[in-house]
């Protein structure tokens, strides 16, 4: 699927570009760390299936398997861009 | 996040960081849920939801996910997710909350003469900062034999809905929360539609992009207005359509910036300016 980015917007002044929502950005819409994907994108495992398996490093450095880790509890599982940016 | 705890569910967030950048972030700004570090993109690969829109020599951005969120039960059975195309905007934890829930609806008991439908609609959360949308709820008592519909019906037919005033500025809506539908037929031209019958949740994901907060000597407010919409039949006969307006202001809240540089006490400081410059450097 080749997806393109959501480019549409307009620049308002120095620094301050809108994107189609009309939400206000020093970078133009479209560019680094606004790469919206325009119209229909993946979004991973649909409703109804198990969530794949995950074993990462936590902030702590220990390896964390997700689904071992959540101990039969339910678990929010959120993808962030970036917590430094 | 002590409501997720109390929810009896554990809260993990993903992203391309190093795991050192987590742990300043963690201890900046208190965070008590699980951060896990994906540097190479391994799990975000895995999920099928690396942005291919960003070249791969093009670094701090190539790595990163289109982000969402996914809700599991307690088999990890995926319930519910949430994935809009602007990078700007994520569910605020009482969307999540409530998609952990499912819906327990709690409307008062309803006598068996009423045989009107009766809808309650909120807005969900106290404040509304810029990014984080929150949910308009219309929660209907649809009275037993009777349905409504989901989108889309035909000409004649009003579906269930929430709609924001088509001049409201500044607040964004974003993919509507729906419960399960059941599916009938119509008796004279055959057409199949999707009802929904019982007690009913609506679900309106709604966010400010900031360019439309109104200040006043008590703080900065946004104001959101629109309507919820319905028409209830049963298997011989329509009502007329039902409408109800809502006008929620809600406080304009503040969103917390990411650490960037030198901004001393207006951000949780984590270094940020120094794990960016890593960021950029890795490949």
């Amino acid at each position: 699927m080749q997806i393109e980015r959501d480019k549409r917007g307009e620049e308002l002044g120095p620094n301050q570009y809108e994107d189609a929502e009309g939400y206000i950005a020093p970078l133009p819409a479209g560019s680094g760390p606004r790469s919206n994907p325009l119209g229909e994108f993946p979004t991973g495992p649909a409703i109804g299936e198990r969530l794949p398996d995950i074993v990462a490093s936590a902030s702590d450095g220990r390896s964390v398997d997700l689904h071992a880790d959540r101990d039969g509890q339910p678990a929010v599982l959120v993808f962030s861009r970036s917590v430094v940016w | 996040m002590p409501g997720f705890e109390a929810a009896g569910a554990k809260l993990y967030v993903v992203s391309y960081d190093e795991a050192d950048a987590l742990a300043d972030y963690k201890n900046a700004h208190g965070a008590t849920f699980t951060m896990l570090s994906d540097p190479n993109s391994d799990v975000i690969r895995s999920f099928g939801i690396l942005n291919t829109t960003i070249a791969e020599d093009d670094h701090p951005w190539y790595g990163i996910p289109y982000p969402g969120v996914y809700v599991t039960d307690s088999d990890g059975v995926i319930i519910e997710k949430f994935f809009e195309n602007n990078f700007t905007v994520r569910p605020g934890p009482e969307q999540l909350l409530a998609a952990l829930r499912g819906e327990e609806v709690a409307l008062q008991e309803r006598s068996d003469s009423d045989a009107e439908v009766t809808v309650e609609v909120e807005f969900e959360g106290n404040s509304l900062p810029v990014g984080i949308s929150r949910q308009i709820v219309a929660r209907f008592s649809v009275p037993e034999g009777m349905h409504l519909y989901e989108e889309p019906v035909p000409e004649g037919l009003v579906a269930a809905s929430i709609e924001l005033d088509p001049d409201l500025e500044g607040i964004v809506a974003y993919t509507a929360v729906t419960p399960k539908t059941q599916s009938i037929t119509l008796t004279g031209d055959g057409h199949t539609l999707e009802v929904y019958e019982g007690d009913v949740v609506l679900r309106l994901p709604v966010a400010q992009n900031g360019r439309a907060m109104t200040k006043d000597e008590e703080g900065r407010w946004v104001s959101i207005t629109g309507r919820v919409r319905w028409q209830a039949c049963d298997s011989e006969a329509c009502d007329l359509p039902g409408e109800q307006s809502f006008d929620f202001r809600v406080p304009a809240g503040f969103t917390v910036m990411a650490d960037m540089g030198p901004g001393e006490g207006r951000v949780p400081p984590m270094n940020g300016a120094t794990h960016f410059q890593k960021m950029t450097a890795r490949h």
